[in-house]
């Protein structure tokens, strides 16, 4: 009776699911260390060796073959580290897109060479990938990118500048949309992807200083960069279609509803210092949100266990969880009052605020600004 | 019974006679009588009942599926009613005591049998109407039009101890009969934005309509499931939560829902002839039964903080 897009099915996560919760909640306690973040947001914390040890765990590339190192284990394991990771504050951002998208891209359609030599690092915690997509004059619309690659004696002959592309000043590799033809009537066509060594290609990358003063995001420009022939991802010529088939991975996670989390967490360290009628009704709000946004990104976390690609489901609960995490910050502010602000024992309320409140304008851009999942949505429901 | 033998043959019954005339008919204070014997003959009236061969999460879909028609008898009353009194195959209601009245029943008029809960619903005391005699009583209705009567408490009547959380199944009918509601708010819109034409084409092809509407389902999706996540709590120990979460959720829901499908709908959706404000009325009466939204946010609310900022997640990161 509901239009089959709004189909977000009742799940209940296997049991096994569980004791893989208790276990990365007992590696977070022995690992306190590296959770000293005051927001909860998935591109803030950039720390290597606490990838390294959520890769001994096997907690890296949960999905994928074992042959490539993966655990050939379910999207809902999956679901419950990253959801946990999250919800602690865990610095995730290192491998955070190799593990989402980056590998499974190359799961899905590179050649086995690729999947034999980028996936096993990747699962360890040691190789971390970077998204190569926007461009100074291609955001939104992406299919307009302009980067090219020409393919040329011993490989692809790279020209360009990608834009956004978050720690590509930290980590190992790109992967890039790039036109390996030229632009023909259809737009979508004669686009790739490719694989840039971010170390080695001879890139030029520049960090860009955010707003709220961390250095993430980056220019990276290609002047003749020349890499070899094998570092084309799939087949040349179908990157658009390989691009929105990681959608689904790319925008239905926990990251998408939980990266003003920890503002969250300190309202009700508040509220628990001062009761009142305003502060309980705005922690109940925000439960209400973050209990039922879990419950959809659950759903289509089931979807892709089945081996559905829903982008549109996907897109809803990014848009959805995008809007609340906006909501989170302004919703615990209005919650409090002057005297609550003078308490010093509750600094970490006041910090975690402004951090957050500082991030947000990232949350409805990054990954599909919330206009395009509109259209994204619009056109699921009949409409474009 | 299976979820979909149920539901396709209760939506069956609801699509032949739930239509416009009959919500204004109801609206008049005509009893679909018609209906009421429709769904008597299937037995659903009893769906509730422990033997019925059907489960309380049965009665809660069909509840669903009654908001989504919008069907004018006091569905979620009646099968809970019946749950509790051990069945019956008269009429019966649920309203609310209020100073030695019961107020507030879904048809109180036409009912013959009315379950009045006390203040903190975990006792109810029965009242048998003989409407023959025309047994007095108030008339009234919600912002809906749907009636919502009082009468007098006859002296010497008993309280009957309710064993089960009857203010949480309540609510969460609400919950559920909102949610379905929504759904056909949103097919509603949908329908009108593609065929509605302006400047030459259909509204539903302007960016502005399309992004309403995505923001509309996006609320009907999160309603949706949150409804569906308290009924599948109806066994558990945190049944009364997720009642909370969805009451909520639901009802926040359908404020933003009630006013985009307005908006979309532009004057002809403000007429009395069109039929989208019994749905857009129902869901704004229904938000308000049985506790609001900021009812059960602070009850959640203060639950999750006597758990403590340390416990926030754990509480919230349930398997179902």
């Amino acid at each position: 009776m509901r239009p089959t897009v709004l189909q977000f099915d009742r799940i209940t996560l296997p049991e096994e699911t569980e004791a893989l919760r208790v276990e990365v909640r007992q590696f977070l306690q022995d690992n306190a260390e590296h959770l000293s973040r005051p927001n909860s947001d998935f591109t803030t914390g950039h720390d290597p060796a606490f990838s390294r040890k959520l890769g001994q765990r096997g907690w890296i590339g949960m999905t994928w073959p074992k042959r490539y190192g993966g655990g050939e284990r379910s999207f809902f394991d999956r679901y419950v580290v990253t959801e946990e990771l999250l919800a602690a504050g865990a610095p995730v951002s290192a491998h955070w897109i190799a593990d989402r998208q980056s590998g499974n891209l190359i799961l899905s359609v590179g050649s086995e060479a690729q999947r034999e030599r980028y996936l096993p690092p990747i699962a360890r915690g040691e190789s971390y990938f970077s998204i190569g997509m926007s461009e100074p004059n291609s955001g939104s619309d992406l299919a307009s990118v302009r980067t090219r690659a020409e393919r040329v004696e011993g490989g692809w002959l790279i020209n360009g500048t990608k834009l956004w592309s978050t720690d590509a000043h930290r980590n190992h590799f790109m992967i890039a949309l790039v036109r390996t033809e030229p632009p023909s009537d259809n737009r979508h066509a004669g686009l790739s992807q490719i694989i840039i060594d971010l170390r080695e290609d001879g890139a030029v990358i520049r960090p860009i200083r955010n707003m709220a003063g961390g250095e993430d995001f980056n220019e990276v420009v290609f002047e003749d960069v020349l890499v070899p022939e094998d570092r084309v991802v799939g087949e040349p010529g179908n990157g658009w279609q390989q691009v929105t088939g990681e959608l689904a991975y790319e925008r239905s996670g926990p990251e998408r509803f939980l990266s003003a989390f920890r503002v969250f967490v300190e309202l009700v360290r508040v509220a628990a210092e001062r009761g009142d009628p305003a502060l309980e009704a705005a922690v109940g709000r925000l439960a209400a949100h973050v209990a039922t946004l879990r419950r959809m990104s659950i759903s289509v976390a089931g979807m892709l266990e089945q081996g559905k690609s829903p982008e549109v489901e996907a897109a809803l609960v990014k848009a959805v969880g995008n809007d609340f995490e906006k909501l989170l910050p302004e919703v615990a502010r209005l919650a409090t009052d002057d005297a609550i602000a003078a308490m010093p024992r509750l600094d970490g309320f006041r910090e975690a605020l402004a951090d957050t409140l500082l991030l947000s304008p990232s949350f409805t851009i990054r990954g599909g600004t919330r206009e395009i999942l509109r259209g994204v949505i619009a056109r699921g429901l009949g409409l474009r | 019974m299976s979820d979909s033998m149920l539901t396709d043959a209760a939506g069956r019954i609801f699509a032949d006679l739930c239509d416009k005339a009959l919500l204004d008919a109801a609206e008049r204070g005509e009893f679909p009588a018609a209906l009421w014997r429709a769904l008597e003959g299937n037995g659903f009236h009893q769906l509730a009942m422990p033997d019925s061969g059907g489960t309380l999460a049965d009665a809660f879909a069909l509840i669903g599926l009654g908001g989504r028609w919008g069907v004018p008898v006091p569905l979620a009353e009646v099968l809970l009613a019946n749950r509790w009194i051990g069945g019956s195959d008269r009429l019966a209601t649920i309203g609310q005591v209020l100073d030695g009245r019961i107020v507030e029943a879904p048809w109180g008029r036409r009912a013959d049998l009315v379950l009045g809960l006390d203040a903190d619903r975990s006792a109810y005391v029965l009242v048998a109407r003989d409407r023959e005699a025309g047994a007095p009583l108030e008339s009234g209705r919600n912002m809906a039009g749907e009636a919502r009567d009082a009468l007098a408490i006859p002296a010497g009547a008993e309280w009957v101890t309710l064993t089960e959380p009857a203010h949480a199944y309540l609510a969460l009918a609400r919950a559920v009969a909102m949610a379905g509601c929504l759904g056909r708010i949103l097919d509603l819109s949908l329908q009108y934005a593609n065929e509605r034409e302006q400047f030459g084409r259909p509204i539903a092809r302007f960016q502005a309509i399309q992004h309403n509407l995505a923001v509309m389902a996006g609320e009907v999706a999160a309603a949706g499931r949150a409804a569906d996540a308290a009924v599948d709590a109806l066994d558990g120990d945190r049944f009364e939560l997720e009642v909370a979460v969805a009451k909520a959720r639901v009802g926040e829901a359908a404020g933003v829902v009630a006013e985009i499908a307005h908006q979309v709908h532009g004057a002809m959706g403000y007429t009395h002839e069109h039929q989208l404000h019994h749905f857009t009325r129902r869901v704004w009466a229904w938000r308000d039964e049985y506790g609001n939204e900021t009812y059960w946010q602070r009850r959640l609310g203060r639950h999750l903080i006597r758990t403590g900022a340390d416990g926030l997640w754990p509480l919230l990161a349930t398997r179902g």
